[in-house]
């Protein structure tokens, strides 16, 4: 009897922490699968089982489905081959060679995380549209009788890769200067060529970040929202999360075809995600030993100078010229120009209108909302990380490995999906969450749970265990050691985590765009709706304001020591 | 104070880590437990913290039911007054020396004139008493291992724990240590389970001896008793004796046994009488050296000498060449090939006189006192 209940006090902790994460991020896949099978929405007194059908999935078979699916496929592909290249060779250029400006390298291998991808998109859009995009006017100012045109399938896997190189970047960089030097060393000892040398020894350890970055890569790319909307609807260009959101717009709702849709794409990311933490895993074991020595930098020769080019082509391409589009459209008095002289005309540029959209109350809610919202997930978000890592590096409670893998099924799942269950889920709830600032707060936690999970597990993990025992056997119930010893151990790893989450949470757009009121609006939300609404003045006024913020979380995440950007998707 | 365990087992899911175990260990007594890593003698000490829990088996501190799995008695690590030094040391890098050691004192709520006294006594005690106030991140090995003794000795627990608290140390600072730690623990009386797999360690610090293998004890003695008599090879393998071969009685002269080397043309003079449990060595028909029943010759290689001439008086007397040679100070170690046998490795103390050099032919020899004939396992 005792035994009984004291076997239930053990595992009454885990229990509710896998009830709260079910309630994040199981429910909402229900809601999602329902859906899908059914021939009703889930709604407040209609869900139930008695209206299942397979019809839904019909509008798989049409040719706009299957139109969605295949550019989806192609173009996820293709960008992160792009991705992969850019990424690489510039963590080469960074990392292991003897390139001009090598920390100028590397800043340029993470600047263009500062501009979330919906950011990118609008400023590609201002720079490229074929009737009035500044490149275009250039072109034709210079008398050259050709346009570019952005929103086609090329146009999209460009900026696709231009915005997601970096996450190839960032791990294939770790993996090339954390490489233990004797390894390569060894090979010229045995009598090696430096050629020979970076083919069998030095490409293969870096292979499984690569591998795994490319992976990464096309996972995120597939799940993309914010570009294929941007760029691929002008251009009539589905993808198929931009075809689950014209299927939810459509009137009426078509709500049942929109999860069919999401259920497919969840299945196409879940075994892409499969294999890419099968990557990851083997990664652990061959490249990194974090011993900080410097392995030898490999001499460019004459190449030194078209390398060092060919990056700042990138950082021109991803950072400079986006930038730029946006002050010109956030500053130009008149909406259209015709030609790019005209900017040049007394009072073509003022802070006027800039100012204004600055001091709107429309943007100010906004931000308030943002930053609101970004805080509350954060630190919850950061707490729910702290409890799980706990339970499953430091005890036996039964069921912490279920509790982990539910931690971290939401990198399975694209932001749009689960926002799509999320807004059923809260629908149906008796809470009264839905239209609130909360119900995109538990979005953000649900989203970004795994990442959370990864930065704070990756911190208790360093922090001895022993430590912790020693100040129980020394006399100190468990929960004051850990607040003691533990916690202010493991102080860099949360502060760091909880900036990682309030960064994502900034940036994202897809989780929230089912959950939002015309109360809780945030930041991104601002940008799209002025974008779809086609004032892409505003638009770039608040971009610019957004990619500052986002840049001072960055800043002041680094100036903790943080690795900000390592643990996101 | 006195503690005891009875009947332990523990096991994590499927694999058992100790089995059915039991030990007395007097009040102020010394007890190594010595083994291979995996053996069990961390899990055993941790069982007594408090740290693991074990399936079955009772423990008794003093005259504390500190752990009854019948009786469903577990007090919890905080309640059991056990100090304990982590081979990682665990001392808390975010606080001082000083915060350190007096946390035990300060969870009890001490007035803090005493706390004060108390920790630097203990600091004086363990050598320390400068660095009070400096952040125990700065310290070197030798020092955190300190702090984290002193820490624990503070609380005057009833048992210490020590888990090979000077595997992370250089050698001669281990050796001063070693003798620091055992000099600590005879002026405080303290009951001590120590773990190591360091035989040299376990022979200076210890009372007792229990030897773990596979989640068991295998031989408990004092120190000197399991050097001269193990109950099996592998307790002597482990004990350093290097020459150790699968045999065959082949007969019997002069009260001496006669055994023959499985596989090779050597015979070896011994006066042991198979020792260990029910004479295993008995079984004389087995020659097959995997079969553990098979009985094993050990010879220590300090007990070999290595001669130019052949031992007139007879006894063992083995024909070999020098193969390798390896100065080590105040004693050189050989090895030798025997001529149709094995290879010897032998101890030999310098006394001045020059190195063979490799290639020398020379006679082993070995008393025959000093070779054993040992069953390969302690049987189960």
């Amino acid at each position: 009897m005792t035994a009984a209940i004291a076997r239930l006090r053990r595992a009454l902790p885990t229990g509710v922490l896998l009830l709260g994460l079910a309630t994040l991020v199981i429910v909402p896949m229900l809601f999602i699968l329902l859906a899908a099978f059914s021939t009703e929405v889930p709604r407040p007194g209609s869900i139930g089982l008695d209206a299942l059908s397979l019809e839904n999935f019909e509008v798989l078979s049409t040719s706009q489905a299957m139109g969605a699916l295949g550019n989806s496929v192609f173009i996820a592909g293709a960008a992160s081959l792009v991705a992969l290249a850019i990424g690489c060779g510039l963590a080469f250029l960074a990392a292991r060679t003897d390139a001009p400006a090598r920390r100028l390298l590397y800043f340029t291998g993470i600047a263009p995380l500062f501009l979330p991808s919906l950011v990118g998109a609008l400023a590609w859009s201002l720079l490229g549209s074929p009737a009035t995009g500044f490149l275009n006017l250039l072109l034709h100012g210079v008398g050259l009788d050709m346009t570019l045109d952005i929103y086609s399938r090329p146009g999209l896997i460009m900026i696709l890769a231009l915005y997601y190189a970096p996450y190839a970047f960032l791990l294939v960089h770790s993996a090339l200067s954390l490489m233990n030097p004797d390894l390569e060393e060894a090979a010229f000892v045995h009598g090696g060529t430096r050629r020979h040398t970076l083919r069998r020894i030095t490409f293969p350890l870096a292979m499984p970040a690569i591998l795994g970055s490319g992976i990464l890569i096309f996972a995120l790319t597939m799940e993309n929202f914010p570009v294929a909307q941007v760029i691929g609807n002008p251009g009539q260009v589905d993808t198929l999360p931009s075809f689950i959101y014209r299927l939810m717009n459509a009137s009426p709702s078509r709500g049942n075809e929109a999860a069919a849709v999401a259920v497919v794409l969840t299945a196409v990311l879940l075994v892409v995600t499969a294999i890419q933490q099968r990557a990851v895993l083997r990664r652990k074991f061959t490249t990194v030993t974090g011993k900080g020595v410097k392995a030898k930098l490999i001499p460019l020769g004459r190449w030194r100078w078209p390398a060092f080019a060919a990056a700042m082509v990138y950082f021109a391409l991803a950072v400079v010229l986006p930038v730029t589009a946006l002050l010109i459209a956030a500053l130009q008095n008149s909406p259209y120009i015709a030609s790019l002289g005209q900017l040049t005309d007394a009072d073509a540029l003022s802070f006027y209108s800039l100012g204004e959209m600055l001091t709107s109350e429309d943007l100010l809610q906004a931000a308030r909302n943002s930053v609101l919202t970004a805080v509350l997930a954060g630190l919850i978000g950061t707490a729910i990380s702290f409890a799980i890592s706990y339970t499953v590096y430091r005890t036996n409670a039964p069921g912490r490995r279920v509790l982990e893998f539910v931690a971290m099924s939401p990198l399975a799942v694209p932001a749009i999906v689960l926002g799509l269950g999320l807004l059923w889920t809260w629908l149906v709830a008796p809470i009264p969450v839905y239209g609130t600032m909360a119900v995109l707060v538990v979005a953000f936690l649900a989203v970004f749970l795994p990442q959370g999970y990864r930065g704070v597990s990756a911190s208790i993990l360093q922090v001895d265990r022993d430590l912790e025992d020693s100040a129980v056997l020394l006399g100190s119930p468990r929960a004051k050691a850990v607040s003691y010893v533990t916690l202010p151990l493991m102080r860099v790893g949360m502060v760091s985590t909880l900036l990682l989450l309030l960064m994502l949470c900034m940036r994202e757009l897809s989780a929230a765009l089912f959950l939002f009121t015309s109360d809780t609006r945030l930041l991104s939300i601002l940008i799209f709706d002025n974008y779809d609404n086609g004032a892409m003045q505003g638009a770039a006024c608040v971009s610019l304001l957004y990619c500052g913020v986002i840049l001072v979380i960055a800043l002041l995440a680094k100036s903790l020591g943080a690795k900000t950007v390592e643990g996101s998707r | 104070m006195k503690v005891q365990l009875e009947n332990i087992t523990l096991a994590y899911g499927d694999a058992v880590a100790i089995k059915d175990l039991s030990v007395d260990i007097a009040d102020g007594e010394s007890l190594v437990l010595l083994g291979k890593s995996g053996c069990g003698k961390t899990s055993t000490m941790r069982c007594v913290a408090g740290l693991e829990t074990p399936l079955s088996g009772r423990i008794t501190i003093g005259d504390t039911v500190v752990f009854d799995s019948e009786r469903r008695v577990d007090v919890p690590p905080n309640k059991r007054n056990v100090g304990m030094v982590f081979q990682s040391y665990a001392v808390w890098p975010h606080r001082t020396i000083f915060h350190n050691v007096a946390f035990s004192l300060r969870q009890q709520k001490l007035p803090k004139a005493e706390i004060r006294e108390r920790v630097r006594d203990v600091l004086d005690l363990v050598g320390l008493t400068e660095f009070a106030d400096r952040g125990a991140s700065l310290l070197s090995g030798g020092q955190m291992q300190r702090v984290a003794l002193a820490r624990s000795l503070v609380m005057r627990p009833s048992v210490l724990l020590l888990d090979e608290p000077l595997s992370n140390l250089d050698a001669r600072l281990r050796d001063r240590l070693r003798v620091e730690l055992r000099e600590i623990q005879q002026r405080l009386s303290l009951t001590c389970v120590y773990v190591t797999h360091d035989q040299s360690e376990a022979l200076a610090l210890a009372d007792r001896i229990a030897l773990m293998q596979n989640g068991r004890i295998v031989q408990i003695d004092r120190p000197e008793k399991i050097y001269d008599a193990p109950f099996s090879a592998s307790i002597a393998d482990f004990l350093g004796v290097s020459n150790i071969f699968p045999c065959t009685r082949v007969a019997s002269r002069e009260n001496l046994s006669v055994l023959g080397l499985t596989g090779h043309d050597v015979e070896v003079l011994s006066r042991s009488l198979p020792t260990g449990p029910e004479g295993a060595a008995e079984g004389s028909g087995a020659a097959d050296p995997a079969d553990p029943a098979t009985p094993r010759v050990c010879i220590r290689p300090e007990d070999i000498r290595l001669l130019t001439e052949p031992l007139p008086e007879g006894g063992n007397n083995w024909l070999g060449k020098v193969e390798v040679v390896s100065f080590q100070g105040s004693y050189v170690r050989y090895r030798v090939g025997l001529k149709g046998g094995p290879e010897l490795d032998a101890l030999v103390p310098r006394h001045g006189s020059a190195l063979l050099p490799v290639g020398t032919p020379v006679w082993a020899t070995a008393e025959p006192t000093a070779v054993q004939v040992l069953p390969a396992e302690v049987p189960a």
